[in-house]
């Protein structure tokens, strides 16, 4: 027999016209005879969360009455055969699927025998599921020299590697994580602890219901071809807990190759900057952050943004950009934060020093008892057979930022501090939780700062907590 | 040799939006539009943006502009593609536009009358290439700006130091170098390290370009000996001889006559004007990041004319409660110069260091005070002196005219307070 698969169209759908595999006089076992009805329309379905790709492809086929024979063949492809499925779109009370074949000799192919009650054309729709097909967020952004305003470009990359080239697709993807195992548990009415245990077949079938109920058939509105100067919209639409971003007409993207398009485009989005020191997010070290949101009244907020690379550039103000970062940013919901950061500022010059340190209200245990006794002047004798208990450190230091920049700089700091800990200043501190304190400070251009506190940490038996608390006083 | 090119595919009436059709065609003709500018930026410490101009003719219609690289390290993901305007806007020269230039090229690229468009970007399997798919209201040519990160185009910065012959100033040359192993020949190009002049020269392939960046004329300098057993450790233990380290010291400021930019980090190369019209080497040390403010420190190696002959005097626990005492170190320095020109010694003392000799390390912070018995005049520096750390400065006269060094003894008394 021979195989309809062709080398880039992995794919096909044959109409085989000899009689049913069953009708033994007519069935030949070397000669046969074949058409390939053309795909009418597909539609990519992209969730890049699972490296999986819903195809949605509609075909017109001649039946007759009886039992037709259907092949459908993939070969070179990385589609899960477990996931074929064939729906009829016209006709569908008059036509039905009697068996599906998947012949030992030939793994990437299937046979559908389809006893019809008409003679004449249907619409079928084939989906499957297939891997090899990604596509990835990345925007660029580049702000102007005075650091005010962003162009802000979000683009998408799609690229194929699933090794059949779909022509003139529809192509949406899914923004999120798409919570397949939910769905599957919900279908299979088992709790989600049992899905990993179903057999795999199982699992692909029912994983295959499951993201095909997330997505609706296509909206007859977003295909289209459009005019072809100008640069393709995508269409962004909220679904459920997902996002779905559909590309504007049709795409073709052969075997291997990507393609970049725009998806949006902000001027003058405006943001502001802050310089952070926050040991637990970005080591310890002050960086330059771009603090900006995703929301109207920064010239954003059309749509979520997934995960991706920003990268950053400015305007150096010589006709030319500095390339300043690039950053992997966390999918970004409607309206939340989007923060850049630049690394270490070197015109900002930021430092951690320790004045002094002393100890005091020492506590003595006297050995064999539990006596404890505080220790007070210098030659006061408690007892010889006396340990020391409990202390409390007391550490000056002085966190020094100096501003070699031509702008005023906003610094916010935060320390972490272990144990039952009090932090006393005339800064205006206050807790970021029970153990980080947060504070501020602006610094003028060219000038320094000293931000000075101090540390009392509780000790030994002095220690009653594991916390810190704030503590206003002037510290020298 | 050239390994970048930017070819357009003559084939607009033919695309639709969707694939590019010729991709697959035999029969192409294109263009290869040439540069007409090139900056390298190498402000970024990390990376190096290229930035190329070059004039792009466009047909009406759908476009087709490729950009292929072989054996370079283009990083793809890094090509930024920007149109800037009809290419009669603006001469491809060195000078730097000003504000209104600017604004107007602006202003032309907007009103100008082609609308130029990018649609998508393609990357073909297996090739160091990319597609963009431009879009165009008319047919002319417009400039464009590719820019991109490339690797293996290094820079480094090295200095050349030269001491008066009486030591009191030095004049400091900075050099940027740049290395391309890029495997790209540039023509003239714009370079600019981010501070400093901009430069324009040609980069050949595997050349190496250093560039002068600044000079620092007649900038005052202290050189100084620096006794500290905890950084320097000891040029004869037994004997208690300290290794006495000798620096040039540079303070990045505005007073000193830098204080421009920060000072990047790079080998320096330290001479000395012998006084007869040339120089002796007198050796190379890294030079750390300096900051604006901060001082640079270049070692000169150790002093074998100045000795400091380091004991501890006194070790005695004076026991508070239990096991809590405080602790009296007394440390004696006997310092001789035999050089025939006065010296400036720094003593330093780290108080984790004396108690580690004494009593080893607890884990804790020292807790400590000068004792009466220290006999350094003026007490420590407040300056350089940390919570932990005591700096002392020391005047030695020359040595007299019959050759003999006199022996100056002081005495560190310090107090190690609340210890256990």
């Amino acid at each position: 027999m021979r195989t309809v698969s062709m080398a880039m169209i992995g794919s096909a759908l044959a109409c085989c016209f000899w009689l049913a595999l069953q009708a033994g006089p007519a069935q030949a076992e070397n000669i046969d005879l074949s058409t390939v009805p053309d795909r009418q329309s597909v539609q990519l379905t992209i969730y890049n969360s699972e490296d999986l790709t819903l195809v949605r492809e509609t075909r017109k086929v001649s039946f007759k009455p009886g039992v037709n024979p259907l092949q459908f063949s993939w070969a070179g492809t990385l589609i899960d055969p477990s996931s074929v499925e064939l729906r009829f779109l016209s006709h569908a009370d008059k036509l039905d699927v009697l068996d599906t074949t998947f012949p030992h000799d030939k793994p990437q192919m299937l046979y559908w025998n389809v006893q019809s009650e008409i003679e004449g054309e249907a619409a079928i729709e084939i989906t499957y599921f297939t891997s090899g097909i990604t596509w990835s967020a990345n925007y660029q952004a580049i702000a102007n020299r005075e650091e005010t305003q962003l162009a802000l470009e979000g683009f998408v990359r799609v690229s194929n590697n699933s090794g059949e080239e779909y022509e003139d697709a529809q192509v949406r993807l899914v923004v999120g994580t798409i919570n397949l195992v939910e769905k599957i548990a919900q279908l299979a009415q088992i709790p989600m602890s049992q899905v990993k245990s179903l057999e795999k077949a199982d699992f692909d079938g029912l994983r295959l219901r499951g993201a095909m109920m997330l997505m609706d058939a296509p909206k007859a509105g977003a295909a289209g071809v459009s005019a072809p100067a100008e640069a393709k919209q995508i269409i962004k639409e909220g679904l459920s807990e997902y996002f779905i971003y559909t590309i504007d007409g049709t795409e073709t993207i052969p075997n291997g190759w990507s393609k970049q398009l725009r998806s949006f485009e902000g001027h003058a989005v405006s943001f502001k900057i802050q310089y952070r020191c926050r040991p637990n997010e970005y080591g310890d070290q002050l960086v330059r952050m771009y603090l900006l949101a995703n929301d109207e009244a920064s010239k954003l907020g059309t749509t979520p943004l997934p995960d991706g690379v920003f990268r950053v550039f400015r305007d150096n103000g010589r006709d030319g950009l500095s390339f300043l970062i690039a950053q992997q940013i966390k999918y970004v919901p409607i309206d939340d934060k989007i923060e850049i950061n630049l690394g270490v500022d070197p015109e900002v010059l930021f430092e951690l020093v320790k004045l002094r340190s002393s100890r005091d209200n020492l506590w003595v245990q006297i050995h064999g008892t539990n006596t404890f006794k505080q220790v007070g002047g210098d030659r006061q004798e408690v007892d010889e057979r006396s340990t020391v208990a409990g202390w409390d450190d007391r550490v000056v230091f002085a966190q020094r930022v100096r501003n070699y920049t031509a702008k005023p700089i906003e610094v916010e700091i935060r320390r972490s501090f272990g144990g039952h800990a009090v932090f006393r200043s005339a800064l205006a501190a206050k807790n970021h939780d029970y153990q980080t304190v947060e504070y501020a400070a602006k610094v003028a251009p060219g000038a320094k700062a000293e931000l000075k506190y101090e540390l009392l940490t509780h000790q030994g038996r002095n220690a009653k907590q594991a916390n810190v608390t704030i503590e206003g006083a002037e510290i020298k | 040799m050239r390994r970048l090119a930017v070819a357009i595919c003559l084939s607009a009436g033919v695309l639709a939006v969707g694939w590019p059709a010729d991709a697959l065609a035999r029969i192409k003709l294109i263009t290869l539009p040439v540069r007409e500018r090139v900056e390298i930026q190498l402000d970024n410490p990390h990376a190096t943006l290229v930035e190329e101009e070059r004039i792009v003719p466009l047909v009406e219609g759908v476009n087709q502009v490729d950009f292929s690289w072989a054996n370079t390290q283009i990083d793809p993901q890094t090509i930024v593609f920007r149109v800037l305007g009809p290419a009669a806007e603006k001469k491809a020269d060195d000078k730097q536009p000003d504000d209104k230039q600017q604004a107007d090229e602006k202003e032309g690229a907007e009103a100008g009358p082609l609308d130029v468009k990018v649609l998508s970007v393609s990357y073909p399997p297996n090739e160091a290439a990319l597609v963009w798919q431009v879009s165009s209201s008319g047919s002319g040519a417009a400039r464009v700006r590719i820019s991109y990160l490339l690797g293996n185009l290094n820079k480094s910065f090295n200095y050349r130091a030269v001491a008066a012959r009486d030591e009191s100033t030095l004049t400091l040359s900075q050099y940027i170098r740049l290395q391309n192993l890029a495997n790209e020949a540039f023509g003239s190009t714009g370079l600019w390290a981010g501070f400093g002049p901009r430069f324009s020269k040609p980069i050949g392939i595997n050349q190496t370009k250093e560039m002068l960046i600044a000079k620092y004329e007649k900038v005052p300098v202290k050189k100084t000996y620096t006794a500290n057993p905890q950084a320097f450790g000891y040029l004869d233990q037994p004997q208690n001889k300290l290794r006495i380290p000798m620096h040039y010291v540079l303070k990045n400021d505005r007073q000193n006559k830098m204080g421009e930019a920060a000072l990047e980090a790079g080998k320096v190369r330290i001479f000395q004007e012998d006084g007869r019209g040339s120089t002796a080497f007198l050796g190379e040390d890294w030079g750390r990041f300096t900051p604006r403010d901060d001082e640079m420190r270049l070692y000169l190696g150790v002093a074998q004319d100045i000795v400091v002959k380091r004991t501890i005097d006194k070790n005695v626990v004076r026991r508070v409660a239990g096991n809590l005492h405080h602790r009296e170190v007394v440390l004696k320095y006997e310092i001789e110069n035999f050089k025939d020109q006065p010296a400036k010694l720094d003593v330093v003392e780290n108080l984790h260091y004396v108690r580690g000799e004494v009593q080893g390390d607890t884990g804790r912070d020292v807790e400590w005070e000068l004792g009466k018995e220290t006999t350094f005049a003026g007490g420590p520096d407040k300056e350089q002196s940390a919570y932990d750390q005591a700096v002392f400065h020391v005047d030695l006269p020359a040595r007299t005219a019959d050759g003999k060094a006199k022996k100056f003894v002081y005495k560190l008394h310090v107090i190690l307070k609340n210890e256990w």
